[in-house]
């Protein structure tokens, strides 16, 4: 038997009244003060999907997509125009006081840690904010303080703290009251690489431990690839890919990224839909369109020219993955209208 | 009905912004020197006034009292429209709303925890500045009543900074509403001097609102003959107090309304 999905979306569609531009002119700015003309703009478009619980989901599109719309409907703060959405069993919009228990946020640009006290401080706010009694916080406290190595920051003031360890300190805070689902929004904006890197494990490693589900919106591929299993893409409100990551990659990935190693100088890679990005002596960096020309045939043109040394192939960055999948969404829509 | 866990929540911010403000030393030292300065440059104009006779109704160093009072009133309140408009532009709102805690209790809560950070050290300011520039000092009944009104004022005034900050879920910028608000506050409040020396038609107008009784109704007990009778102005702060916490509740439901409706 399944379980119960953690979240699920059915046909969820909502759309904001968003002002004209005001025109110029006196009568014209009264007259839109007084009855303002607005325009409805489509933010989430027919979309569904469902996570189970422990899924590590990473949620993203471009700018304008959708995402936060989406999110902040699972949050119970907006209200759909259509469709049903489910949180852990609840109804965000009709329960959103009980939901708020069993959920967590992180959002990497806003801190719920007050900076000129102690991060023990906030906590002791959420315990009550939460309402968890002293005994099962105090084991969660040592449990969190333990996992993300807090014990030397718990009475520091959070202003002396670095980005990394305020970063540390805010996920604990989200966890104190034990969400059964956690909605992640660039959780390592501004971090350095080791402190993403920290947070990244840390963030799996919770998951894994207790069953979490997360939510993640990122514009950092790092934070997708290293804490989600799947990913959800979505622009202009609707669904463009739910599945996991290389076969996302494999999908549409058809460029990638070869470096040759080889005893000849300079290579010549006359071959259709292969393209040399940058050459030194020895060394040459092209982008092959595998859907053109197979990875074999490049590598069959470097050996009648000479010794191959060395090879180096990587997939485009999952940006540029998506990228594309909005381009191609972008160029269908085109298409269906100029048909339609 | 408020149950004692979602009291204690409150109560948790109460204690928190409490400490924060407490920690926060440079804001409390930058009001407590302002505060100075002001009653300095005030105790000059009144002596000067009182000298020309342009105050036979009140003595220079009552008045002086008096406004000591006002403005430690008005001083030892936060400014939460700032913070609420903040929150609102930044769209932070939308996710202090996810939390199972009311937003505006939580923002009330705050402010009186900063209210019980500054009015004390604000209250003593106001205390030794009076006395350095007047040599005089009210009996203790009056200062006593003085910082129990005083207190219950600046509450209510924080209240109603709420509602300022309010409107900036449908304005951009709540200071032009703000800076209205203060100078009918200023005015209608009595914050320099006594209203009943302000011309009749200000007297009735500012009957009709909150002010008075905030400002000019405690700092009046320090005026020989003059002074408020507790028991009324406790019943104007409570209804004033009532009708803000419903105005607040109104405003906030449809702010909450519109959000949910049509985004943050």
């Amino acid at each position: 038997m399944h379980p119960a999905p953690a979240v699920s979306l059915h046909r969820l569609s909502k759309s904001f009244a968003v002002r004209r531009p005001r025109a110029s002119g006196l009568a014209a700015r009264i007259k839109d003060f007084v009855a303002p003309q607005t325009r409805s703009v489509i933010a989430v478009d027919d979309l569904s999907f469902s996570i189970v619980p422990g899924e590590r989901v990473a949620f993203i599109g471009p700018n304008g997509a959708g995402k936060s719309t989406t999110l902040k409907i699972l949050a119970g703060i907006l209200h759909p125009d259509r469709g049903e959405v489910r949180v852990l069993g609840m109804s965000p919009s009709r329960q959103r006081r009980s939901l708020a228990f069993r959920v967590g946020t992180v959002f990497g640009q806003r801190s719920q840690l007050w900076y000129q006290l102690p991060p023990r401080d906030t906590f002791e706010l959420l315990r009550r904010v939460y309402e968890v009694d002293a005994r099962t916080h105090r084991r969660r406290l040592q449990e969190l303080v333990a996992l993300f190595e807090l014990s030397a920051l718990l009475d520091t003031p959070v202003r002396q703290l670095s980005l990394g360890e305020r970063m540390r300190c805010e996920l604990a805070a989200t966890l104190l009251h034990a969400p059964r689902l956690l909605f992640l929004d660039e959780p390592t904006i501004g971090l350095d690489v080791s402190a993403k890197t920290t947070i990244r494990g840390l963030l799996r490693a919770e998951s894994e431990r207790e069953g979490l589900t997360l939510l993640l919106t990122s514009h950092d591929t790092g934070d997708i690839e290293r804490v989600c299993d799947r990913v959800i893409v979505i622009h202009r409100g609707r669904l463009l890919w739910d599945g996991d990551l290389s076969a996302l990659r494999q999908r549409y990935l058809t460029t990638k990224r070869v470096t040759v190693w080889s005893d000849v100088e300079r290579l010549a890679l006359d071959l259709p839909g292969v393209r040399i990005v940058a050459s030194v002596p020895f060394r040459t960096d092209v982008e092959v369109d595998v859907e053109i020309t197979a990875l074999g045939h490049v590598v069959d043109a470097v050996l009648r020219q000479g010794t191959l040394r060395d090879l180096v192939v990587e997939d485009a960055p999952l940006d540029v993955v998506i990228q594309t999948m909005c381009a191609d969404a972008e160029r269908r829509n085109h298409v269906d209208l100029a048909s339609g | 009905m408020l149950t004692w866990p979602a009291a204690e929540k409150y109560l948790a911010f109460v204690r928190i912004s409490l400490a924060h403000a407490r920690r926060d030393r440079g804001e409390l030292y930058g009001r407590a020197v302002f505060f100075t300065v002001i009653l300095g440059v005030l105790s000059s104009l009144w002596r000067a006034a009182g000298e020309s006779g342009l105050m036979a109704e009140a003595a220079p160093r009552t008045l002086l009292w008096y406004v000591a009072a006002t403005e430690w009133i008005l001083m030892s309140t936060p400014q939460l429209h700032l913070e609420i408009q903040e929150t609102v532009r930044r769209g932070d709102v939308v996710y202090q709303l996810g939390r199972p805690i009311s937003y505006v209790g939580a923002m009330f809560a705050e402010g009186v925890g900063m209210v019980a950070a500054r009015a004390p050290v604000l209250g003593v300011v106001a205390f030794l500045c009076a006395f350095a520039y007047t040599g005089w000092i009210p009996p203790f009944r009056v200062l006593l009543l003085i910082a129990a009104f005083g207190l219950v004022a600046t509450v209510l005034l924080t209240a109603l900074d709420i509602v300022i900050g309010l409107t900036a879920f449908w304005l951009d910028d709540v200071a032009p509403v703000y800076w209205v608000w203060q100078k009918v506050l200023f005015v209608c409040g009595g914050l320099m001097m006594p209203i009943r020396l302000y011309p009749p038609v200000i007297q009735r107008f500012a009957a009709f609102t909150p002010f008075p009784s905030i400002l000019a109704g405690p700092a009046s007990f320090v005026l020989e003959g003059q002074a408020a009778a507790p028991g009324l102005l406790a019943r104007d702060l409570a209804a004033w107090g009532v009708a803000t916490a419903f105005v607040v509740g109104f405003l906030f439901r449809r702010a909450s309304h519109a959000l949910a409706v049509n985004g943050g």
